[in-house]
């Protein structure tokens, strides 16, 4: 079986709607035409992932982000870039090709990346979930010590947190990678990947310092980008393995950048 | 408001809501204060503007976001970010125009009606019936406090403070390689002893984080607060030993960073925080301020590291 076959069986039996255009959902590097030895899904294909699955006898990557450091992987900028020679030339010199599965995941029910987040999270009851999951109630606790559970139960190193650990919270929203959820006053905490701290859209790290200030019980939880996606990947890998058979599929994590 | 004197243009940018062109800085200033008790906010932004000089984009999103721009200041405080700690904190100091390098009504748009994009979808912005909102705004005309957001105006300074004032704080000041570039050769030490040492200059907690080499030798640093994109992080980052920046996106910069780890690059990428990579500007902004609003002091106050790693 090919890459594109491979791909082909992905969008038959996708449930939500193909968008053709989309800049993400597409070949990223190699060639389409490979033959497939064996499958590892990820979140992101860091030059580390990309070893690791080399080295495991898998040769086609379905990825969730990016893999040229960019959102839409754009490489006109990157021709000259040693790096960029670097991984394009070690992903070609080892038959290996990439393809990422980044805006129809986030389109399907449930969302995979939103379903792992929440069980690496500590989170019960998200086994469905879509992009957009909703508030969750979870039994009431301080936000420190909700933190200390998503931290020990996620293993997310650099984990930021903001807001007072002392506030009793129990109505938790939670969002993917960059999607992290507005914060609002139905909300205790929000946990998500990552944000722009500040003059953006709406920015929840002030917003939760005031919050705390007035004396609201409010509390973000950033688990890195990573980390927070990470954990559906596999989920996807068995989903695929559905309607993908005789060949190996198996997940194989990014690495938590950060010391 | 009634300011029947100032040109529609020029209210615009003191307002925030600009209009297609620049401010012109020019003529007498018809808001000079009668006496040094009578200086109002708009008294102390005009002379900003006139003494910063320099372009005044348009498109800034500085401008007067909340109290009146009437008031008669008896003190200034500089912060990055105007949260209600740095505002109570400023009113025990006994100032009350706050200048504020960040929004003070969580997003862009700063407390302005949402972009109409975001309408319906509840993502975009925390419109005016928002709890937080609607308190902060309450406590802001409680305690007769007026709010300016200097941030392109100040940031366009051709001494680029941003960058000087977080070297000092760094104690690189003298180590700078070109007056143009933020490049400084600090003395030689690990990756991980100079994150250790940025660390405790800024008082950081939990918002430091670090990719890359940790054993790297460290001599050749990129100074970057604020925002980094991807394009700049590839052209530079192979020049220096580590970039310390604000933030940046993580799926970009920071992958970026790994994938030179992966591939035996001795370097390292430091994100601070934004708002933490952003104090020392505003620290640098209330020393300039004592020399040219002698009438009243002026003081920064830190918004200070906002988060927090739990156990």
């Amino acid at each position: 079986m090919t890459a594109n076959e491979v791909v082909g069986l992905i969008k038959k039996n996708a449930t939500a709607p193909w968008n053709e255009r989309s800049t993400r959902d597409r070949f990223k590097a190699g060639n389409p035409d490979t033959t497939v030895k064996g499958i590892a899904t990820t979140m992101m294909t860091t030059f580390d992932m990309l070893k690791r699955a080399h080295a495991a006898g898998l040769n086609m990557v379905i990825t969730h982000e990016d893999t040229y450091w960019n959102d839409p992987d754009d490489t006109k900028d990157l021709t000259a870039n040693a790096l960029y020679k670097l991984k394009t030339e070690y992903i070609l010199k080892n038959d290996m090709v990439v393809w990422r599965d980044h805006d129809n995941m986030h389109a399907t029910k449930p969302d995979y990346t939103v379903v792992g987040e929440l069980r690496s999270a500590g989170i019960k009851g998200g086994g469905n979930a879509t992009m957009r999951p909703g508030v969750l109630t979870i039994p009431e606790t301080t936000f420190g010590e909700f933190a200390e559970q998503v931290k020990r139960s996620s293993g997310a190193r650099a984990i930021r947190c903001v807001g007072d650990p002392k506030a009793r919270v129990s109505k938790v929203l939670v969002g993917p990678g960059y999607a992290t959820p507005r914060m609002t006053p139905e909300v205790d905490v929000v946990i998500g990947g990552e944000q722009q701290e500040a003059d953006g859209g709406f920015d929840n790290v002030e917003y939760v310092m005031d919050a705390v200030s007035l004396g609201m019980a409010k509390g973000v939880i950033m688990l890195g980008h990573v980390i927070s996606e990470q954990a559906g990947m596999e989920d996807f890998g068995k989903w695929i393995g559905i309607f993908i058979h005789g060949i190996p599929i198996q997940f194989v994590p990014a690495e938590e950048p950060f010391w | 408001m009634h300011h029947t004197h100032l040109s529609r243009r020029r209210f615009a940018v003191l307002a925030g809501s600009a209009g297609v062109a620049p401010l012109a800085l020019t003529g007498p200033n018809p808001l000079a204060a009668q006496g040094s008790d009578q200086l109002t906010a708009e008294a102390v932004v005009r002379r900003i503007q006139t003494k910063l000089g320099g372009d005044w984009p348009s498109t800034s999103p500085d401008g007067f976001k909340a109290g009146d721009p009437g008031t008669v200041v008896k003190g200034i405080a500089t912060t990055a970010m105007a949260t209600l700690e740095v505002l109570k904190a400023a009113v025990k100091a006994n100032a009350n125009l706050i200048l504020t390098y960040e929004p003070t009504f969580y997003a862009r748009a700063d407390g302005a009606a949402p972009a109409a994009a975001g309408r319906g979808r509840g993502t975009f912005g925390f419109g005016p019936d928002d709890p937080v909102v609607k308190a902060k705004r309450e406590w802001i005309d409680k305690n007769g406090v007026v709010v300016f957001r200097l941030r392109d105006h100040w940031q366009s300074r051709q001494e680029n403070e941003m960058v000087t004032a977080l070297a000092g704080v760094l104690g690189w000041s003298n180590r700078r390689i070109k007056s143009d570039d933020a490049l400084y050769d600090i003395p030689a030490s690990s990756a991980e002893n100079t994150v250790a040492m940025i660390r405790g200059k800024l008082k950081l907690r939990g918002g430091l984080r670090a990719v890359g080499d940790k054993k790297a030798s460290v001599r050749r640093v990129l100074l970057y607060p604020g925002s980094m994109t991807p394009a700049v992080m590839w052209q530079r980052y192979s020049e220096v030993d580590m970039i310390v920046a604000g933030e940046v996106r993580e799926w970009e910069n920071t992958h970026y960073a790994a994938d030179m780890f992966a591939a035996g690059e001795k370097r390292a990428l430091v994100t601070i925080g934004r708002v933490a990579s952003e104090e020392p500007g505003m620290r640098a902004c209330a020393d300039w301020l004592k020399t040219v609003v002698k009438e009243v002091p002026a003081t920064w106050i830190d918004a200070g590291d906002p988060y927090w790693r739990p156990a």
